[in-house]
Parts: C-alpha cells; structure tokens; sequence
C-alpha cells in the first residue's frame, strides 16, 4: 500500500478515535485526489477501516470509488460496498460531512441509473435519508435521488411515505460554502418537480399541484429547466383540478411571469380553448401543438385535460338541468352517441363527482342534488380532523414566529439599534 | 378481515419486491401482489407494477399476463371483459383466492353502482354488470327489492343509502371540544 | 383637456367620424332596409350638427332613405359655413347617382331635382366664414385690449359659434373652453359648460361630457336656483348630455336614471336630441336594467316620464305589456321598432345588447313567482321554440340570473332552492383547506429563504439543468 493511503489510514483513524471529526472532514475534503490517484489501491484501505467506528473515512474511500471507472479486470463491488455502508454506518459520525454523503447517495443513484436497476437503491436510500436527516420533516438533497429511482422504477409507494410529509426544515449541506451553509437549489428544484410527476402518476392532482407550485415559486435569477417544465405542468394539472388556470402567486420570481410565460405559449391556448369549453376548439390546439406536447413528454396529461372537458361540460348541465336525454347530453357536450354519454355519467357517479340517476326506460338521466352530506357524525369527525390539522399549522407558525422574536439579529433590528456598519443583507427576507 | 389480511400480505409484498436481490422478486410475489391491487381495485399501482414486471419474468409466467388482462378490463372499466377474463383461465394455487374474491368485490360493486345511477336498467346491462346470466340476475335482484317487468325487461333498483360507521364517545367529543374552544380564545 | 382633443379631432375628416363608432366596428356595416321612419318630421327634430349628423348615419345604412336624406342634408348645409362637409355629402351622392347607372328606370322626378355641387357656392362661403372669422377674431382682440371681461367672454363664444358652424370641432372647443377665464356668475359658468358638453357629444368624449355636467351642476348660483323655469332647460339638457354620455359607454341603469329625470316642457335641445329620443333611450334602457319595483316607481307611475313616453306610443305599449307580462307582444312590438332604431347613431349600436337584456329580463321576471312552470307555455310566450327556450334558460342559469334547473324530460322549468346550510359547510371546508396549503406553503418557503435557496446565475445554470433531462415516462 502506498504511503499516502497508509497515512490516510492512519489519520482517520486517530481522528476518529479522539473524536476530532471536524478536524476530520477537513482534511478527507483535501485528501480526495490522492484516494482518486490511488484507485486500485482503495479495497485494501476499506478492509482496515472500522464500518462503525471510520464511518467518515469509509465515505471518503467509496466516494472517490464511484469518481473512477473500476479496471475491466476488476469485479465491480462498488454497489454491494456502498450498501454495507449505508445501512451500518454511524450516522452521528456522517452528519459532520453532509455534503460528502450526499455526494455518495448521488453517485450512487446515478450508478444504478446507468446499470437500470433503480428499484434496488430505493430501501437504500430511504435507510440514507433516516440516517441524515435529523427529523421527519427535513430536507435532504437524497430525497430527490429517492424520487428519481422511483419515478425510473415506476415504483410509487416508497416516494410517497416521503413526499406526504411536509417539509419543514432543510439540511444545509454545503458546510463548505463561503457564504456559509447552503443547500443546492437544484436538488430543491428537482424534489418538487419528481415529486409533482410521482403524484401525477398515482392521480393526486391538489398534491401535485402543489408540488409544482412549489417549484415554479422559488426564487429564482435566471431561467431554469425544471421550472420551466413544471410551470407546464402546473398549467396542465391547474386545468385538471380546478378548470382553469389557477393564478400563479405574487412571490413568484419574476423570471416566471417575464420569461417562462412566454415560452410556454401551446399551453396558454389550450387553457384557453379549455376555458371556452368549445371541445372542437380544444381538439383544434392539441392537433396544432401536438409536436411540442409530445417533445415535452406532455401528452399523456393533455389527453387527460381534453378528457376531462367532457366532464366538466356534464357537471355544468347538472347545474341546469333536472333531467335530460342521454342524447341530448351527448349532443350538448359534444359526445357521438348517447352510450358514450351514459358510460361518461355512470364513471362520473361511480366517482362522486355528480348525482345522478339514469333511467335506461326512457333514455333519461335525472341529475340530484348532492344528498345531505352535511348531517351526520362523520361530518362532525371530518371537521375536527381538518381543525386540528388547522390548529396544528397555526402552533407551527406561532412557534416560527416565536424564534424570530428571540433571535438576536431580529431583536437589534426591530430595536432600531441597528449598526450602521452592520452588513444589511444579513436576514433580508 | 380478508380486507386486513390483503392489505398486510400487500405490504409484505411490496417489502419482499424491494429488498430483493437485483430487484427481482420471484414471480409469485409478482403474482399475488398484481392480484391485491386488482382486489383493492388500485389500478395505477397495478398498471406500474405491470410495467416493471421484467419481460423475461412475464415470458415465464404466463399467469401474470392473465391476471393482467382482467386489470385491463377493469382500467376501461368493460364489465363483461371483466368477467370473461376472470373465468377464462382456472387460477393456480398462488392467486386463486385472491382472484375470487376479485370478481366478489368487482360484482359487489357494480351492484353498488347500479344501485346508485340507475332508476331504470334493462336485464341485459345488469346481466352484463354482474357477470351473471339473466335466469339468476331476476331472483337476485327480487331478493334485493328491486322489481323486475317481465314485459319491457326493465329492472328498477331501489338506491342504497350507504351507512357510514365510526361513533366516537361523547367524552372524547367534549376533550376535542374543549381543545378548539381554547384555541380559539387564545 | 383641449390638446387632447386636438389630438382626436383630424379636421378634413371631421364629418366621419361620429358614425363610426369606436367600439362597435362589427356592427357598423349593417343595412336597414324597411325603416317606418319619417325623414322630414326626424330631421326637423334637430338643428346643426346633430341634424347633418344624424342624417349621415341614415345616409351611411340605409339605402330606401338615402337619396332623400342627402337632399336635407346637402340643402341644410348650405345653411352653415361647413362647406367640407357639403362636398363630402356631394361625393356621397355622386356614389348614389353612378351607381344608378340607368337614370331611366330611375323615377324621372327625383333624377331631375337632385342638386349638383355648387363650386361657386362653396368658394364664397368659404370666403365669407374666412371674413367673419378675421372679423370675431379681430373683435376679441379689442374686447381683450380693453380687457371687459363680459365681452371678452361673449367674444370667445361667438368665435366658438362660427368655428361650430364651419365644422371645426378642435377649435370650437379651444374656444368655448378659453371663455372659462371670463365668467363672471354661476351662469356663464353653466352656459361654458353647455357649449363644451355639445361639442364633446360630436366628438364623443364621454368622459368629458360627463365631467363637464357634473360640473355644471355644482356650480353654487346653478344649484340653488332650481326652481326657475331657465333652470329646469339648462338641468333638462344636462340629464340628456348625461344620458347619452352613460349610453354610450354602456352604462344603461344610470343612463335610464338620467334621461327619466328629464322634463318634457323644458325638454329643448334641438342641438342633441329631441324629446322623442329622451323617451326611446330612456324608456328601453329602463327596461333592460330595472326591477319590476323600479319600473313601477320611475317609469310608469313617473308623472314626467309619462308625458314623454306619450310621444312614442309604440314604447308606452311596449312598457305596458311588459309590465303587464304580456311578453310574446311586448317582444313582437320590439322588433316592429328596431329597424327604426337601427338609424339612430346612438342606440343603434346597443341594440342588440339591451334587446338581449330586455329579453332575459322577461325570462327572468315570468319565472319569478313559479315554483315550476311549463316550458310550452313559456316558449309561446315569448315567441321562441322550446329547444331555443331551454339553450336561452341555460345560459341564465349558468349566469346566476335564474335559480333553477330544466326538467328537460317533462319540458318543466324548476326553481331550485340554496341550500344555505350545506353552501356554507362547503364554504368553510374549502376555506379551511385553503388555510392549510397556504400555511404549509408559507413554512416552506420561510425555510427556503432561511437557507437562501435560488437558482443562480444564467451559465452555471445552464451547465446543470443539461443533464437533468430525465423525464422518465
């Protein structure tokens, strides 16, 4: 072994041993090279290293393993090393190299991206982001590799437990950075964005909405791609859920209203022609447009969005109608024929999104009114459920608010006896 | 209790799917958990698992492509496929039960949605709804009070009103209570 | 104010443009081809440019009454100075002579009394307005060396006047408006503000006319002499400039509010419009906008409106049906005047709109007291197959404007009854749910900011978005 891995070595492991992990994490940021310039070398360092007790100087040997392509000859062990790893480390001990984890966890994701076996990394991942994260509603840069491999794995469900708790806080991993602890925002972008597309494809629209309304407001300088290709979707899923456009909110950069509008021009006419509710109109775009809703792996939702005006035109004639023909409803919302009208109703009722009843006899649909569904102990328990969770957010907020009024920067500022010479930007919000 | 039975086998399922070595569980697991979804009529899930399902793993189990033709009937919501499906084949050992029981909650909800969305309805579409012939679907729906005329073939339901279960204690109402009210005051 | 009316007004161009009408384009182009109309009695109703202006408007859409309203017309002008006018309306009736290309089939009569253009004519008038425009301007000059206030105001006026007469609207104004410097009471006051509030109606700058009445009205010595017989002319006019200032930026309810204020003894305005217009745009813009109270109260129980509506009958039974929801009448006497309406520049272009309204407002108010009411009954009532009965009520329900819903199997039309209980639970879960997206969203984004999150620079942007491409579907 060569002599600079044997002092490697030997420095993680008297660091480790005092407990000097910040000493640490330092010098394995600075020793990277040499670990890369000694690639063949690197199983031999792993074998003398504790999984528990040199978590950091293991992290630093896989990371600079995945960096470089493995010698043909060689069997590639690397996925079956960083598993081990994953799962056995000591989490105290890789909180003190965030980044460097993180670091891991990408490559690793990229590793089983090329090799296509995404569904292998999921329990990995889930076991990393634990192991980071310091409470259920923190923000890694991992949670957005968990969604990628199981967006690729078209395997929902492990996303989900993630995606459905709300995000809090976020893990500042850049420990590195000069402007002091940071978080990319790229991995920020692309959590929202997955994250949209995964609740999409389990047909959760308000989630996804809002997982999209998310990414679309960041704050953001110049344009990026993901916005971009989430303010389609945000318009596309806006149609779905709510029949129009929803308006996109005031803090939104104004990158979004100057640049990305503009270039999401197809979708703007076919929320118009939605609006309309003109189904030829709304045809008519698709057609035109159909290139660039195909190029933006769109399609699939715009057929959804012309599917749904069938039904949005249906729900307009229970507003005024009380009974109808089925030809007639065919005829009105633009359906070829009366069996294709009662297969649309009978989904719709199946699904609760109208009441109505259809007498075959007679060709006739009866539209009711919604029966009374305010009465009863379950309306009782679904309003204490949405008020507690009501009253839960208003604790967080009031706790939030608590934390600015004692903190010190807040208190000079708000004190008027601000420094002059005091760096303004400081807790500019 | 086959609800919670299914549910649990699911999870275990899903668990043994993703922690299995190269991501290839053997295809009984592919098999009951495609049929649990069918059961729990959750088709997106189905149609993803279905679409990870490696091809050689489909080429060697040629159940999983019936049991997936039945969901695919299920996803254009054609009753009579459905059924066609369901019985065209003689289920092996691994999924049988579990496909019976889809063809129960399949039926039971159509008849839960005949109930509802039809005042009137011939013979013929209940027939093809419930997978039934007309000679068993007339006693049936007798029994649940819904006439039947001989004449024009027509079949009239009686709309179920769906009971929703769940009482909580008064105390506990009173503890919520007290809860909201203070929050409010504060 | 005056520059920008400079702006507006292209002077050669002048007599076109109130026909055309800014926002109407659409309708613009339409032909009437039955009118009822009495041309000599129509145009005897006004004088100066309200007169050649109307006539225009008749000239320009509809063909059976053009020849003879070019006639007035080009004899009317050859009353004022507006000689640019005189040799549009001659081109204008060129268009008509060609385009009779045989003059026999013509009636021999009117091919011998049509008047060709009088070149001499229109070369000493122009000389004479020239001479009496050097002398108005000379004469202001003096009044405003011996600076008499009064004089120099009538001067402004006078000059104001002959610009009138000539067609110059621009400096018309500029001087009506320069003679504001130079009253002395409450009077002059309003007789400045009645010049600039007419010439403002011929260039229709309503919102101009609209801050000219109301200035006129707070002028102190105007208000508090209500009650003399000149005062109620000068309020007369002002409800009228008001009126129509309202109508024509489709503001009906105030404009009917306006024009039924109106009195038919001091109703004198032959410069705008006539009594019988006060009534027809008042009248149909009443009942396209009020209540069945409100109709009640102001128009038909209105002691003054009703001596106007006695001038146009046709609208007082018009009125009366609907009131007495005689509707298929009321509508049918609707459509035997709107050809009529159609050559009035200033209704014409609203009424489809308030025929529309009128319309619905009937709908609306036949269904009020049913709980249910058959559609049969209701498409003869109002002259209408059943199919485009229930396409017009679906729309009202889809507006808001009926609570009801079709039985379209039964051909029924249902009121239907808020349920206000379970609206309301509706509306606090959905408040609710909306509180939680936003809090959740608001801690988030405290978060983001908190870590400073944003996406940077252009280039180093583009260096990292390349790759992530991955849309896996």
């Amino acid at each position: 072994m060569a002599s600079a891995l044997e002092q490697f070595v030997n420095t993680v492991r008297t660091s480790s041993s005092h407990g000097n992990f910040r000493e640490l994490c330092e010098y394995i940021n600075k020793s990277s090279e040499i670990l890369i310039k000694h690639s063949q070398h690197l199983d031999n360092v792993l074998e003398t290293l504790d999984i528990q007790q040199h978590s950091l100087g293991i992290l630093a040997v896989l990371c600079a393993k995945f960096s470089v392509q493995p010698a043909a000859n060689s069997t590639d062990n690397r996925f079956t090393q960083a598993q081990d790893f994953i799962l056995n480390c000591n989490g105290e001990q890789i909180r003190f190299a965030p980044d460097t984890f993180a670091e891991l966890c990408h490559s690793l994701t990229n590793y089983l991206v090329e090799q296509k076996q995404p569904l292998k990394g999921i329990v990995l991942l889930q076991k990393a982001i634990s192991k980071l994260r310091l409470y259920d509603s923190q923000l890694t840069s991992i949670h957005a590799d968990l969604c990628k491999l199981c967006l690729l794995a078209k395997c929902f469900k492990p996303a989900l437990e993630l995606l459905n708790i709300d995000i809090t806080g976020i893990c500042q991993e850049l420990t590195q950075n000069p402007n002091g602890p940071q978080f990319d925002s790229k991995y920020f972008l692309l959590y929202y964005y997955y994250g949209g597309m995964i609740y999409l494809a389990v047909r959760n629209l308000d989630r996804a909405l809002y997982f999209f309304e998310v990414a679309i407001t960041t704050p953001s300088l110049a344009v990026s791609h993901i916005m971009l290709e989430a303010f389609k979707k945000y318009i596309l899923v806006s149609l779905l859920l709510h029949g129009k456009i929803q308006a996109i909110p005031k803090y939104a950069s104004q990158v979004v209203t100057r640049f990305i509008k503009p270039l999401s021009q197809p979708y703007y006419e076919l929320a118009n022609a939605f609006t309309s509710n003109n189904t030829a109109e709304l045809n008519a775009v698709l057609n035109k447009h159909s290139e660039i809703f195909n190029r933006d792996h769109n399609m699939g939702l715009v057929k959804q969005v012309s599917s749904v005006l069938y039904k949005k035109n249906i729900q307009r004639l229970t507003k005024t109608f009380l009974t109808l023909s089925l030809s007639d409803v065919a005829s009105r919302v633009g359906l070829s024929s009366p069996v294709e009208a009662e297969n649309h109703i009978l989904q719709m009722i199946e699904k609760q999104q109208i009441f109505a009843t259809i007498n075959q006899k007679d060709g006739m649909v009866v539209f009711r009114d919604e029966p009374d569904k305010y009465s009863g102990p379950e309306v009782l328990k679904g309003l204490e459920e949405q008020l507690s969770l009501c009253m839960e957010l208003d604790r967080q907020i009031l706790a939030m608010d608590e934390e600015i009024q004692v903190n010190p920067q807040y208190v000079k500022k708000s004190s008027g006896l601000q420094d002059e010479e005091q760096p303004k930007s400081t807790y500019a919000m | 209790m086959v609800v919670n039975g299914n549910n649990k086998l699911a999870e275990d399922l899903e668990r043994q799917e993703l922690e299995a070595p190269n991501g290839v569980p053997s295809p009984q697991v592919y098999q009951q958990l495609l049929a649990i979804y069918l059961y729990q009529n959750d088709l997106c899930n189905a149609k993803y698992l279905w679409k990870r399902i490696p091809p050689t793993v489909k080429a060697s189990t040629p159940e999983l492509v019936n049991i997936w033709a039945v969901g695919q009937s299920m996803w254009t919501r054609d009753f009579p496929a459905i059924y066609k499906a369901l019985n065209a084949v003689t289920w092996s050992d691994t999924v049988a039960e579990i496909m019976k029981q889809v063809q129960e909650v399949v039926r039971a909800r159509a008849v839960d949605l005949i109930s509802q969305a039809y005042s009137s309805i011939s013979l013929e579409a209940v027939s093809a709804m419930t997978g039934l012939s007309p000679e068993v679907c007339i006693p049936a729906c007798a029994e649940r009070g819904w006439n039947f005329d001989a004449d024009t073939k027509m079949i009239r339901p009686i709309r179920q009103v769906i009971e929703h279960l769940g009482q909580t204690s008064s105390e506990d109402q009173l503890s919520k209570l007290t809860d909201f009210v203070s929050f409010l005051e504060n | 104010m005056a520059q920008m009316m400079l702006q507006n007004a292209v002077e050669p161009m002048q007599v076109d443009a109130p026909p055309e009408d800014n926002d109407n384009n659409e309708e613009d182009n339409y032909v009437v081809e039955n009118p009822t109309l009495d041309l000599e009695v129509y145009a005897n109703n006004y004088i100066g440019l309200a007169k050649l202006y109307r006539l225009l408007y008749i000239i320009d859409h509809c063909p059976s009454l053009k020849l003879e309203a070019l006639k007035t017309a080009i004899s009317y002008a050859m009353t004022t100075y507006n000689v640019n006018l005189y040799q549009v309306l001659h081109q204008k009736l060129a268009e008509v002579t060609t385009s009779m290309n045989v003059p026999d089939v013509a009636a021999p009569s009117t091919s011998q009394d049509i008047p060709t253009i009088d070149n001499l004519w229109m070369e000493t008038r122009s000389k004479r307005a020239a001479l009496k425009l050097e002398k108005l301007d000379n004469d202001l000059k003096n009044y405003k060396s011996n600076s008499i206030k009064e004089s120099i105001r009538r001067g402004h006026d006078d000059l104001g006047d002959h610009y009138l007469d000539c067609g110059d609207l621009s400096n018309a104004l500029k001087c009506y408006s320069r003679a504001r410097d130079y009253c002395t009471s409450g009077k002059h006051v309003v007789n400045m503000c009645l010049n600039v509030i007419k010439v403002s109606v011929y260039l229709q700058n309503w919102s101009h006319v609209l801050s000219y009445v109301s200035k006129a009205e707070s002028t102190p010595d105007f208000s508090e002499t209500q009650s003399k017989d000149s005062n109620q002319v000068i309020l007369t006019k002002l409800k009228c400039a008001a009126g129509l200032a309202e109508l024509a930026t489709k503001k009906y309810k105030s404009a009917a509010k306006h024009f039924l204020q109106a009195n038919l003894d001091h109703c004198d305005f032959p410069e705008l419009l006539s009594p019988n217009n006060v009534a027809m745009y008042g009248g149909l813009c009443a009942l396209a906008t009020f209540d069945r109270h409100e109709l009640q109260k102001n128009v038909i129980f209105s002691s003054s409106f009703k001596l106007f509506l006695e001038l146009e009958p046709q609208l007082r039974d018009i009125i009366f049906k609907f009131y007495e929801s005689k509707y298929a009448s009321c509508l049918k006497l609707l459509d035997e005047i709107k050809d009529n309406l159609l050559l009035d520049m200033y209704i014409a272009p609203h009424v489809n709109t308030l025929y529309t309204q009128i319309r619905n407002r009937a709908l609306i108010q036949y269904f009020s007291p049913y709980l249910s009411a058959d559609m049969h009954k209701m498409a003869l009532a109002f002259n209408r197959t059943v199919p485009a009965l229930e396409d017009e009520l679906m729309q009202l329900i889809l507006e808001g404007q009926i609570q009801a819903r079709i039985d379209s199997h039964n051909k029924i039309l249902f009121a239907k009854d808020v349920d206000q209980r379970s609206t309301t639970f509706e509306k606090s879960l959905l408040m609710g749910k909306e509180y939680q997206r936003r809090t959740r969203m608001l801690i988030l984004r405290a978060a983001v900011l908190k870590n400073k999150i944003h996406v940077k620079s252009p280039q180093r942007d583009a260096g990292q978005t390349g790759e992530i491409t991955v849309v896996p579907f």
